[in-house]
């Protein structure tokens, strides 16, 4: 019954196909609706499943797979074209057709003075479509195939602007990275089919906890690999740097793939495969400490940077940290809650920021922002929005969502108190980090005279009203998100602890109101605080030299070993060798052709000894 | 006497004709060692012919000596081609063709 | 001693003399130094194998080898001697020599060795004893049986004839006339 469900991945395929053939030839108002409407095709797709699936009762919500064609049927080894249509993939189908949609139509006015404006909603379609892939499919392979045209997508939209060479050095390292995520996880497709013999998600989950003790080494190999690739993808520590390079790609791209989308792909690889993990609780332990660590590494690197986007991508960076610190505690919905209202109101800061570095003509540095405030009012708005419900503002949607993480890192099973403090600590570093930036940009006095920032096209303010709105009012779908989710997870107990509650609410005021301290008023307190903290601050702002450290370690020795292999091996073994093949045939054709002499008795002479051997041979055979 | 005498003097005339072949610089030398193999064989058949009771051979015989009339021609008017202008008759001379 | 048998004795005498005689005669002809004494050893040699065919019943192709072979074809010989290369050559010892030796001395060997490894194929023909070798007999074979050869053969020498001219002659310097 749920075969239009194919429709919702069709669109933004036959989307792309038809911008990248025919994208030059049609005017870019047809541009434009074609690539958004694709996208908004699939999102009332996405609504009819959901109608159908709500029709059900919650018990026969999950399992259901969808086959289009059967592929490979090699003995026992079934593999079939097919999406797997249950609450958790129409959740993420919904945010990301949703979001997306919005998206869409916010880079229609974005993108709109750029010359390649069909290259790149054809790219956006391909990037949905890959989303959805990864998120529809049934089993492991389909899975890594949409997790890899992801990173292809991720590849061609960060290195959109071919002439801008950052761009280009960052679109290379998102992809190598996401690569050594893409090794981790084929491995474990592989160690997967040779421990269950099969690829398929709901018989791989129906026979898991019946063949193996929780901690086994086999579920603990295969859920270990598999975080490789989510790690990447969603860019927790140590594969984390390429997501602030990823910032050089346009703003929508950001907003797309690097808030609300891709990098959350890593967040639903977990959940899905929630069977596996809690069969190995050591790496549910694991995944909780590297998401939690992750999340105070990028805040406390979020408080010193002055690119808005940077700024915002640190965010994004904590905030999947707080995720995985989800998703390692075992409370998968109230990880999903969050991975919504994240959605919401990160992609909602990296449009508003958009717009306010659109209308600056493409200044991207706080110190020469200010006092937009007058100017572009409803950016302002949506803005302060956005900041209220990523710092956990009270009745905000992330209120909602951090609070519930926050107290399930006390309340949880495995959770304790020193989850607890970096959660809460983490909170107060992201309050000061987004309302510094918001006291930047839209307070005080415009720094940079030349420009003339003015509000945004229609176009681009409606998408970001819509978001505020969600952002806002999200907090609201928590219980249907629970109840929704259930038939995957399972119920999970939403704890109330009061005491813990009023802390975090204290400390992330805090963060609010020290940042409006440091900020908003004079600046010689700003200037002792950073002479006293030198040291703190640098290694803050070289991003703990993580980068270096990959540079001396990986980067240069690989460049090293590879330049050897190419002198050696390549320049004087292989072309050596078949160079001296054409040469040695050269030189022994030119022995070999003194034999003729041009003179006659030499010649006779070889006619006779050839008659004595055929002679020999005669006679004695 | 019979077969064994015949054959091996018409062996070992047809030998002495290759050694000539192959140990003489001058041409014409050259030629009139290829007319002792020819006629070394020409021996053999006749002979064979006798033994045999059959005229086939002479007949051979006599095609070959006409062959060997006509080659016998047109080889020396090579040879006075070539050498007509050289003042040494020296076969190793003529390697144009070398290499 | 019986006729028939002294008879015998002295053919295959007179054979084994005349055999030896043509052997010695070709190597005179390999190993002069002058090429004119070479072309007389061969027209000896000629000589001695029309003896021997006259021996072995081939009484016309002995008197062509004599007309023919050693009267026109050995009289070409030496007038091209006596035109070009009369010069006497000294025989050097080269690495040539020493394999030319080496190698048609196998090739005698083997050839005695085929001698002796078995009866070959016997063709047996139907000519009266009295009429073997006469040219009655070879004109009636060669006008029946092997006329197409004959034919060519004559085509043959055509050609030859034909070529030498091509080949030889010398090239035409017209006479410059003096217009009167």
């Amino acid at each position: 019954m749920f075969a239009s469900s194919w429709l919702i991945l069709l669109f933004p395929l036959l989307g792309f196909i038809g911008l990248s053939w025919y994208g030059n030839r049609i005017s870019r108002n047809l541009v434009g609706l074609v690539g958004c409407g694709t996208i908004g095709a699939s999102f009332f797709m996405t609504l009819v499943t959901l109608s159908n699936l709500l029709f059900l009762p919650p018990e026969e919500r999950a399992g259901h797979v969808q086959t289009l064609y059967q592929w490979v049927s090699a003995g026992s080894f079934k593999l079939d074209l097919a999406i797997l249509v249950d609450p958790l993939s129409v959740f993420m189908f919904l945010v990301v057709t949703g979001v997306g949609f919005v998206i869409h139509v916010y880079s229609v006015g974005y993108m709109h003075d750029d010359p390649e404006y069909s290259r790149f909603f054809a790219y956006l379609n391909l990037f949905i479509f890959s989303m959805l892939v990864l998120v529809a499919a049934a089993d492991f392979f389909f899975l890594i195939v949409g997790w890899a045209l992801g990173g292809l997508a991720s590849y061609l939209l960060i290195g959109f602007w071919r002439e801008k060479t950052s761009a280009v050095l960052a679109a290379r390292k998102a992809f190598v990275m996401n690569v050594i995520g893409d090794v981790g996880m084929v491995i474990a497709a592989l160690v997967i089919f040779e421990t269950f013999g099969t690829l398929n998600f709901v018989d791989v989950f129906a026979s898991a906890p019946d063949q193996f003790r929780p901690n086994d080494d086999s579920m603990l190999l295969i859920t270990m690999l598999l975080l490789v690739g989510a790690f990447a993808k969603s860019a927790q520590l140590p594969l984390h740097t390429w997501l602030p390079d990823a910032m050089e790609g346009p703003t929508p791209v950001s907003a797309l793939i690097h808030a609300a989308t891709m990098v959350t792909a890593g967040v639903y690889l977990v959940a899905r495969c929630h069977v596996l993990y809690e069969l190995a609780p050591y790496t549910m332990y694991f995944i909780a400490g590297v998401g939690i660590i992750t999340a105070i590494f990028a805040g406390s690197m979020a408080m010193v940077q002055y690119d808005i986007k940077r700024v915002i991508a640190y965010s994004t960076m904590s905030q999947l940290g707080y995720m995985f610190l989800a998703m390692g505690l075992g409370v998968y919905s109230l990880g999903m809650f969050h991975l919504m209202t994240h959605a919401f109101f990160k992609a909602l800061l990296f449009m508003a920021a958009g717009s306010v570095i659109h209308s600056l003509d493409g200044e991207q540095d706080l110190r020469k922002m200010g006092g937009l405030q007058k100017v572009m009012p409803l950016t302002h708005a949506t803005f302060l929005i956005g900041a209220l419900a990523l710092a956990g503002f009270p009745l905000t949607s992330g209120y909602f969502s951090k609070e519930a993480i926050i107290l399930s890192s006390y309340h949880a099973q495995m959770g304790n108190i020193v989850f607890w403090a970096i959660a809460v600590l983490t909170a107060g570093m992201t309050a000061f980090y987004i309302f510094r930036v918001y006291l930047f940009t839209f307070f005080g006095k415009l720094r940079s005279p030349d420009t003339h920032p003015h509000e945004s096209p229609m176009i681009m303010v409606i998408p970001l009203l819509v978001l505020a709105v969600l952002a806002l009012l999200g907090g609201v779908l928590g219980p249907w998100v629970d109840s929704f989710l259930a038939p995957v997870f399972g119920h999970v107990a939403h704890p109330h602890d009061n005491v813990l509650e009023s802390i975090a609410l204290i400390v992330g005021i805090g963060g609010i109101v020290i940042a409006g301290l440091l900020y908003l008023v004079s600046t010689r307190r700003l200037d002792l605080f950073k002479e006293a903290l030198a040291p703190i601050y640098d290694l803050l702002f070289h991003k703990y030299y993580v980068d270096e450290i990959y540079d001396y370690l990986i980067v240069r020795p690989t460049k090293a070993i590879g330049a050897f292999l190419e002198q050696k091996a390549e320049r004087e073994g292989l072309d050596f060798t078949v160079d001296q093949v054409g040469l040695q045939i050269k030189e022994v054709s030119h022995v070999i052709s003194l034999w003729q002499s041009g003179k006659v008795r030499s010649y006779a002479l070889n006619m006779i000894v050839g008659v004595v051997t055929i002679l020999m041979f005669v006679v004695f055979m | 006497m019979g077969q064994e005498f015949v054959l091996l003097v018409s062996a070992s005339i047809f030998c002495v004709g290759t050694v000539g072949f192959i140990i003489r610089k001058n041409p014409l030398i050259m030629f009139m060692s290829v007319e002792l193999m020819l006629n070394s064989v020409n021996f053999l058949l006749v002979a064979y012919s006798s033994f045999l009771n059959s005229l086939d051979g002479q007949i051979f015989a006599l095609f070959i000596i006409t062959v060997a009339a006509a080659e016998v021609v047109v080889g020396l008017a090579i040879i006075l081609t070539i050498f007509r202008t050289r003042h040494d008759m020296d076969v190793d001379h003529i390697d144009v063709l070398k290499g | 001693m019986e006729i028939a048998t002294l008879f015998n004795f002295t053919h295959d005498a007179v054979i084994f003399v005349v055999g030896m005689t043509a052997i010695l005669a070709s190597l005179g002809v390999i190993l002069c130094s002058s090429p004119i004494y070479c072309a007389l050893y061969l027209i000896g040699h000629m000589i001695c194998l029309a003896l021997l065919f006259l021996l072995y019943n081939a009484e016309f192709l002995a008197v062509v080898q004599i007309i023919v072979y050693a009267g026109a074809v050995m009289i070409l010989f030496l007038f091209i001697i006596a035109l070009l290369g009369g010069k006497k050559e000294v025989q050097e010892n080269t690495f040539h020599r020493a394999m030319a030796f080496a190698f048609v001395f196998t090739l005698l060997g083997e050839l005695y060795l085929s001698a002796t490894v078995g009866p070959t194929q016997q063709i047996r023909g139907e000519i009266p004893a009295e009429l073997f070798g006469t040219a009655k007999a070879i004109g009636l074979e060669l006008f029946s049986k092997h006329i197409v050869a004959f034919e060519l053969a004559s085509g043959l020498l055509l050609v030859a004839a034909v070529g030498v001219i091509c080949l030889a002659k010398f090239s035409f310097v017209p006479l410059r006339r003096r217009v009167r």
